[in-house]
Parts: structure tokens; sequence; C-alpha cells
């Protein structure tokens, strides 16, 4: 394992400022709408306005004579195009098509694409194209989709289910038949990931080279995607990110736009800029979420659950998108179990399609949806017990000397700090609630505590998701005449500072002053093969090939370094950036000194060695499973981080309204790199787990138009709907990964959810309130204080509450 | 094909970042798309072209104004501040309290808050309540709002509660 041995770094844990902001402060960042190009063209596509429907025609003889139209393709048009890969082998294969070609599936589903000298004509043009759809019943949600009768998306299909894992271990149901159970069934909302940034590309064909300019996570994905589905050769690609506005998750798929206006680029043999617009982007990039988890478990006379059945049924749209949708439900799946000790757990996971957005990946990853639903099934098996639920919850979690602990998912715990951060998250949360009560509260204003904890998989197995890719990284270093230093990496940088914390980890590992070091990525013409960010994966892999790269580099220096001091190579050692023989720091060389020798000054290099001072590495994370065992078990990540929150709100009862007090994160990443970049990943983390608790919710209508495409409906958090948040860390290093650290970028979205849900059910136990679904809307909480009234009182005993399909 | 006799284009002059400019815009075009396209100053960032994110905020005679609702003919005979304008040859010092304080991530929110900011008198403002006030017309997805609070009460003294 990759690690500092002899070195002492001075940047690694300090709070290094980020080099990304001057620029960006300054209005001189530069995102892919900012690129314009000679001759440039605009792009806009034309969408599906209908959710189900045969696509019969599509004309654009009218459009073609608007002013400024170039060009205009449909589906057939596209010459030498090939459907999108899908290489996962356990789900029903989706063929998509970048436009659609006789079946559109959701509204927003991209048709054809019209080409014109600016995007405002573009946008008039498109408006002229005429589509002709018969319309199809459209499926909207789980139930529908799996109604026996059900209008099928897929014709070739016999349902709507595009995966189906069924679960069976009889010693789950032997414990279950044979002792009192609770269950439970808990549903999160429909959510899109929304960066700042919408998706944008630009593409040019230059001397037979394809540049694609793209706001993505994945470079490299992307070049080997457009290879396969354009069918040229990926060596004549080069594919950049430039600024990104923020991804959490959506960016990781390679879509229809991109893929379109590359080949515009190579047809037209002009610059094509496509910038998305909001409103397409609450149509047709990723949504997520939109899960049910259905629980049963036994439980002991103590609260703890013995046995744990789950369903977890996802609906992940129309399924149309490379990297598929379904891949998020295996991780709640595996993350339900959190960091409790539930000796026995089996579950089934079923993804259907429905005439909605393809669903993907968003922030968190499938781990919020199975928080929310493990931490209400705990408080409803502890009230049910009579036991206390913060009781029952110690009686379960995970003690040090469990670790590492293999859960019977597969997941190998590997290390954390689960009690200690659970009693401190218990212990701030309750002095936030005993400051709160001494602070007046309306008779009609009722406080409650919520807490949950959870484990995040990070650096994950990309296989287990996308069938393909593994979880390795690529880092390149080289050394320049003048000393300075050049890093590149695989990993993307999307916002969280990765510019920084790779500059930090490469001037340590050379023992250089930061400033001299320059970062690369984002480019695959200059970054090596690598996977990109997204898992929470990127500081992992980056440090393990960069320490990896730099022993190699500093291998060679020493021994050109000897030759120039007119030493023995074992009696050299480097300090501070200085080559000196052991024992006394004059005479010294640096590594402008030993970059000169290598690069220009040849004649100085001693025998046997070559010239050049640079290297490249990788590093492929050990300790995961790519795959699952024979008994299904899988351990899909190379280390878990962990956490605890706690929160306190004020529930109103007669607008139902919820105002968050206090919010607490407990947070274990293992060791920090850079405190200042790990907390603000916390925060921007929360408020989106915040947000999803009580604000955003993507809603469609009966007929299947979406009722949330603009900020106006989709309601972002603002900054007076985030609370303050406290962030203490705990760091308990990672045994496995270098340096002992762990992925940070999505644990904050995963405890919001539960939290809320457990401290609204808080505040309002005494009227019987069980909070099951987000987000939590005045509506939502009006209707389950009355249904909890009703069942009091003895009528519609069956809903216990709900959140609020249509807000 | 050519519309009837409805004006399409009009000449306009401005005043952006203290240079006059004069062009002929085409009628209906956003002062946001003018600034980004025609001028270059690409500093100002569209989120949402519906006027909610704050993302393409500037000034307009000294007023903070959303200019993707804006268009650019309104700016014939205003003065128009973007952020390359509002930076300066360096920092200026809520721009050194937002780098202190780590109230950036990826950068697009930033330009539009930065201008928001620009025209608030700090005077008005005692509590982080009214901070949060302030600042809610401008939408950042990645910093959970808690560093640009923490910037701006750094920088206007105000004691966070
Ligand atoms: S782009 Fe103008 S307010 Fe969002
Ligand atoms: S820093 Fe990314 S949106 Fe604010």
């Amino acid at each position: 394992m990759p690690d500092w041995g002899d070195l002492v770094p001075r940047l690694f844990g300090a709070r290094v400022e980020r080099r990304e902001d001057a620029a960006l402060l300054t209005g001189q960042g530069r995102y892919v709408a900012d690129i314009r190009l000679p001759g440039m063209l605009e792009a806009t596509f034309v969408r599906s306005h209908v959710a189900h429907a045969e696509l019969r025609r599509v004309d654009f003889s009218s459009a073609l004579k608007a002013p400024g139209v170039v060009a205009a393709f449909a589906a057939a048009d596209l010459t030498g195009v090939r459907e999108f890969p899908d290489y996962i082998s356990w789900q029903r294969e989706v063929r998509q098509f970048p436009l659609q070609r006789d079946r559109v599936r959701y509204v927003g589903a991209p048709v054809a694409v019209v080409v014109a000298s600016n995007r405002y004509e573009a946008e008039d043009a498109a408006e002229l194209v005429e589509v002709d759809y018969a319309e199809l019943p459209a499926v909207l949600s789980i139930e529908e989709a799996l109604a026996p009768g059900a209008p099928r998306l897929f014709e070739e299909w016999p349902d709507n289910k595009v995966m189906d894992l069924p679960e069976h271990d009889p010693e789950v149901d032997r414990i279950l038949a044979s002792s009192p159970t609770v269950s439970g069934r808990y549903r999160m909302q429909r959510q899109a990931p929304c960066p700042m940034e919408t998706r944008g590309v630009v593409a040019e064909l230059v001397h037979g080279r394809l540049t694609v300019w793209s706001s993505q996570q994945s470079p490299h994905i992307l070049r080997t995607t457009l290879a396969t589905v354009l069918g040229i050769p990926e060596s004549t690609i080069r594919v950049v990110t430039p600024d990104i506005g923020g991804g959490f998750g959506g960016k990781t798929h390679q879509y229809p736009e991109e893929v379109v206006v590359a080949w515009l680029a190579m047809r037209l043999r002009r610059p094509v800029r496509w910038i998305e617009d909001r409103a397409e982007h609450l149509v047709s990039a990723v949504q997520a979420r939109d899960e049910m988890i259905v629980l049963e478990g036994s439980y002991a006379p103590d609260g703890s659950i013995t046995a744990l059945r789950a369903e977890v049924i996802c609906d992940v749209g129309s399924g149309e998108i490379a990297m598929p949708g379904t891949c998020t439900s295996l991780v709640s799946a595996a993350c339900l179990t959190a960091a409790w000790k539930i000796p026995h757990y089996a579950t089934s996971v079923t993804c259907v399609v429905t005439n909605k957005t393809p669903s993907g990946a968003y922030r968190g990853f499938g781990a919020p949806e199975a928080v929310l639903a493990i931490e209400r099934f705990i408080s409803r098996v502890a009230l049910t017990a009579g036991v206390d639920p913060i009781e029952a919850r110690r009686k379960m979690i995970l003690d040090p000397e469990d670790l590492p602990y293999m859960q019977p998912s597969g997941n190998r715990i590997d290390s954390g700090s689960h009690r200690a951060a659970f009693e401190r998250a218990i212990e701030l949360g309750q002095a936030a609630l005993a400051r709160r009560r001494q602070e007046t509260a309306g008779d009609r204003v009722r406080l409650g505590l919520g807490y949950c904890q959870y484990v995040e998989p990070t650096v994950p197995s990309y296989f287990g998701t996308t069938g393909y890719w593994t979880a390795y990284d690529s880092s390149s270093i080289s050394i320049h005449p003048d000393g300075g230093v050049r890093v590149s990496c695989g990993v993307a940088a999307i916002g969280q500072g990765t510019e920084t914390t790779i500059a930090a980890v490469t001037a340590d590992a050379l023992q250089v002053p930061i400033e001299e070091v320059t970062v690369v990525v984002g480019d695959t013409d200059s970054c090596a093969y690598g996977l990109g960010s997204w898992g929470s994966r990127s500081a992992v892999v980056f440090t393990g090939s960069i320490l990896r790269a730099a022993e190699i580099v500093r291998q060679k220096a020493s021994k050109i370094a000897a030759s120039l001091l007119e030493a023995a190579e074992p009696d050299v050692v480097m300090e501070e950036g200085r080559f000196h023989v052991r024992g006394s720091s004059t005479p010294a060389v640096g590594w402008a000194d030993v970059a000169t020798a290598a690069c220009v000054r040849t004649i100085d290099l001693p025998d046997g060695v070559e010239p050049g001072l640079d290297a490249s590495a990788t590093y492929e994370p050990p300790n995961l499973d790519h795959r699952p065992d024979a008994e299904g078990r899988m351990n899909g990540a190379a280390t878990w981080a962990n956490g605890s929150h706690s929160g306190v709100v004020a529930v109103d009862l007669d607008t139902g309204g919820v105002r968050i007090l206090d919010y607490i994160v407990v947070h274990d990443c293992g060791r920090v790199i850079n405190p200042t970049i790990v907390e603000g990943q916390v925060h921007g983390a929360v408020a989106q787990g915040i947000a999803g608790a009580l604000y955003e919710q993507i809603v469609h209508d009966s007929g299947g138009q979406p009722q949330t495409a603009s900020f106006m409906d989709y309601l972002l958090p603002s900054a007076t709907e985030v609370p303050r948040l406290v962030v203490e860390h705990f760091e308990s290093p990672a045994p496995e990964t270098p340096l002992g650290i762990k992925g940070v970028g999505e644990a904050g979205t995963i405890g919001p959810g539960a939290v809320i849900a457990n401290a609204v059910s808080d505040a309002l136990s005494e009227l019987g309130v069980d909070i099951t679904e987000t987000p939590i809307t005045n509506r939502s909480l009006l209707r389950a204080i009355a249904a909890a009234g009703a069942s009091r009182r003895g009528a519609s005993p069956e809903e216990p509450s709900g959140g609020d399909a249509a807000a | 094909m050519s519309t009837a006799q409805a004006v399409s284009h009009f000449a306009i002059s401005c005043e952006v970042n203290g240079t006059t400019v004069d062009r002929v815009v085409a009628v209906r075009q956003l002062l946001a798309d003018f600034i980004r396209e025609d001028l270059g100053l690409t500093g100002t960032h569209l989120g949402c072209e519906h006027g909610v994110c704050g993302a393409c905020t500037v000034v307009l005679d000294g007023e903070a104004v959303r200019s993707c609702l804006a268009l650019a003919v309104q700016a014939d005979g205003r003065s128009i501040t973007t952020i390359e304008g509002l930076s300066g040859d360096g920092l200026t010092s809520m721009q050194q309290a937002f780098r202190r304080a780590h109230a950036l991530q990826c950068g697009f929110c930033t330009p539009g808050f930065i201008a928001t900011l620009s025209v608030a008198d700090p005077s008005d403002y005692h509590d982080e309540a009214g901070v949060r006030q302030l600042i809610s017309g401008n939408l950042c997805r990645c910093t959970g709002y808690e560093n640009i609070v923490a910037a701006v009460c750094e920088e206007w003294g105000i004691e966070r509660s």
C-alpha cells in the first residue's frame, strides 16, 4: 500500500487554500458555455412533449426554411451511429439510440436536432419541426408498472421489470416465521441532482481529430463511449472537461447529446455547441431516488433486530441512459444495514421502467433511501417492543472490537467510529434540544430530536454498476528542467477542490513547494486513462497513483543526484526537496539540477540512466469485489466511511411547517487531506439532503407531463432554508487505503432524510405520527397528523402516514 | 425569409465596466447573452434563464439585476458592471473573504453572489438572519451556504447566531 515512507508531509492534513478560487471569484473560470470557436454553430434538441408514443414521422420542411438554419436531423439521418453499449448482464438489455427511433418513452426524450447560426435561431426553428406521435398509455409509478396487464415500455419484454434479483434465504424465512415481526413501507421521492451549471457540449473536428468539450465527470469513459457509439477509433478522440459547475452524479452518465453534438461536428465540418437550458435539464438530465423499500423484521425483547427481509423497488424512469439507472438500487440494498449488527439479512431488488426521465446517479447513490427506511423501521420496532429508540440502537451499533465486520450482504466494514460518532451526535442533539426547550415555543409548536447513523461505501467498484470498468485510476508526474512539477490524473475536477488536493499530495510526495506543482485533469490527451470523479473515489485513487508515480521519480532522481554529487547512491537522501549525502546538507542538488541533467544536459547522466524524469502509475484499490460470490455476497467498496447526524426541528401543528433549528454532523472519512475542503463537501451534501427531506420533488401529472420543469416548481433551498451546520470530524484511518484516507463527497446527503423524518416523528409522537416518506411538505404532514388522529379514533388504520405524492 | 417591417435590431450605447460600448443588437437578445456572447464577458453565468437562481446577476446603474430577465436594448444609455468589472486587478475584500472562508466550490454561482453583495449596504445588516435573507435570491448547489454566510458575516463584522 502506498505510503509516505521516510517523507515528512507538510501539507497533508492542513487547510491549504484552494488554487481554483482566484479565477472563479473574478469570473475567469472557463466553463463549457464559455467556449466559442470560429465558425461555431449552435444546436437545439427537439424533445418529446408526450410521455409515451409511437414516433411516426419527423418533418423538417418548415424548420429548414427558418432564418439561420443550417441543418436538421432525426434518428434515421445519423449515419454510422450505433446504439449505446449496455454491458450489464444481470438486467434486461435496454436498447438505446442517441435520438429516439420509433418510440418515445418520456417527456424530454431527444427526437431530433436542429443546427443554426445561433441559439435563438436554432430554438425558433426547433419549434417548427413537426413530429407525428401516436400516443400510448403512460405508466408512471412502481404500482402502475407492476400492475397486471400494464402497458409495456419495451414490447420485447414480458413486463416492465428491467432488473429483478430475487431473494432467497431460508434462514431469514425461518426466523421471521417463528418470531414476532414488524413491517414497514418507506419511500423516497424522485429528485434531480441539479448542478447550477446545466449540461453542455462543444465539439469540433480538425485534421481528422474530434475534440469534445463536455460538462462531464468521467472524461475517459465518455471518450470510450463516443468511440463505440460513433464507430470511430478512440485514438482520434479528445475529451476535455473544462471548469465544471457541479456534477453530483448526474454528469457521470454518457448522454445522447454528447454523441449527437460530436456527430454534428463531424458531419457539418463546423464546430457545434449545445448548451442545455434549465427547463431541458429538469426533463432530460438523469433524475434519481424514486424508490420504495419494504421491510419485515423480527426483534428481540431489547428492541434489536434479529433478522431482516427487504424488498428494494426502484422506479428508474425509461431506463434509456448509459450507465443504467438500476445501479443505485443495489447500493440501497447494501446500505440498509448501515453499521447495525443485524445477523440475518436478505433482500430482493427490482427495478421497473416507467414513462419518466431516466434515473441514475445522484449524490448518495441509493444510500439516503436505505437509511431513511432503516432508521424509521428501527424506531417502529423499538416502539413495538416498548424500548426507547435510542437504546434499541445502542444494542445494535458496531463497536471497534467488531471491526472489520462482515455483514450478511458481504459488506466488509473495514474501520470506523460507529458507536462513538453516534453517541457524540446524540449528545450534541440532546443538548441542542434542551437549549431549544428553554426558548419559548408556542403551544401549537412541537420540538423533536432526530438522528441517524450510516456507512458510506467509498471508492466503489464500477463493475458492480456498469458491468465494465473496475475501480482504478492513473497519475503521471513530470519534472521539468526548471524543477517545476506537472501532475496529471485520470480523475476529474467538478468543483470540489480536486486540483488543490492533488497539488498538496504531489508537493508532499516530492517535497516541493505547492506553487511549483501544476495540475492537469479533465483532458484525455494529457491524462492517462482514469475513471473520473464519482463514488467518493477521487482522493483515494489519485493519492494512491500519485504516491506510486512519485516514488518512481524519486528513485531515479536519487541516482542522478548521487552522480551529480559524486556520491554513492545509498548515501544520498532527499530532504525538503534537496538531495545531499546523509549527515551533511551541503553540497546539495535540487530538483532543477536533477531534471536539467535528466532532460537537457543528458551528458551529465550516469551510465545506465535513461533521459527524462517522469513516471506514470496506476492504483487499483485492493480489498473490494467486482462481482458477487456464490452466495450473492459482495463487498463493493474499498473502504467504508461513517457518520452520525442529529437535528432539532420545530413542527407547527396548524400549518404542518417544519423548521430545522439545529443540524449536527459527526463525520468520519478516515485521514483528512484538507479539512476545509472536507467540511465544504459535508455542508453541500447535507444541504442537498435537507432539500430532499423537505422541498425537492419531481412531479408528473397523470398523463406523464412534468410539473416541475423550472426552479419556480422544483424548489432548490436557498440560504433561508438551510440552517447553520455544525460539523465535527472523527478520524478512523482506513487500514487498506493509501494514507488511511476514505472518500467524502456523498456522505452528507445520506443523513438528513432520516434525521428529519425521525425528528418530525419524535415531535409528533404523542399524536402517533410515523413518517415513512419524503419530502415532508406542509400538506403531507397535515395529512399525516389527520390520519394519525383518525387511526387513534379507530378509523382508517391503514396508512400510518405519508409523504406527498403530488405536492 | 424576411420578416415584415418589424424592427429586428437596434443600436445601443452603454457603459460596460467603465468603457463605452456601441453595438447593434437583436431587439430580442437577452442582456445576459449580449454580455456573454457579444462582449465575451463570460464571468456572468446562466443557471436557469428564468430569473430564479441569480447566477446571472450584474449591476445595472447601481442595482443588482438578473441579466437573464433583461433585454440588451434595456441597457441603452445605462451603465453595467459585471464580475469582471467588480473584480479590478486583484480580489476585493469580499472576494478575499469568500476565499478565506471556502465560500465557493464549483464557482458557477459565485459571480452572482459577489454582484448581489457588491451593491448591498453592510450597515443594513445586523445579524445572520438578515444576511441569509439578502443572499436568498442567489442559489448555490455546492456549499450549503454555510461558508458563504460565514464569509459575509466575517467581512461585515456580524456575529453569527
Ligand atoms: S440565470 Fe438569471 S436568474 Fe438564473
Ligand atoms: S459553488 Fe457551485 S453552485 Fe455555488
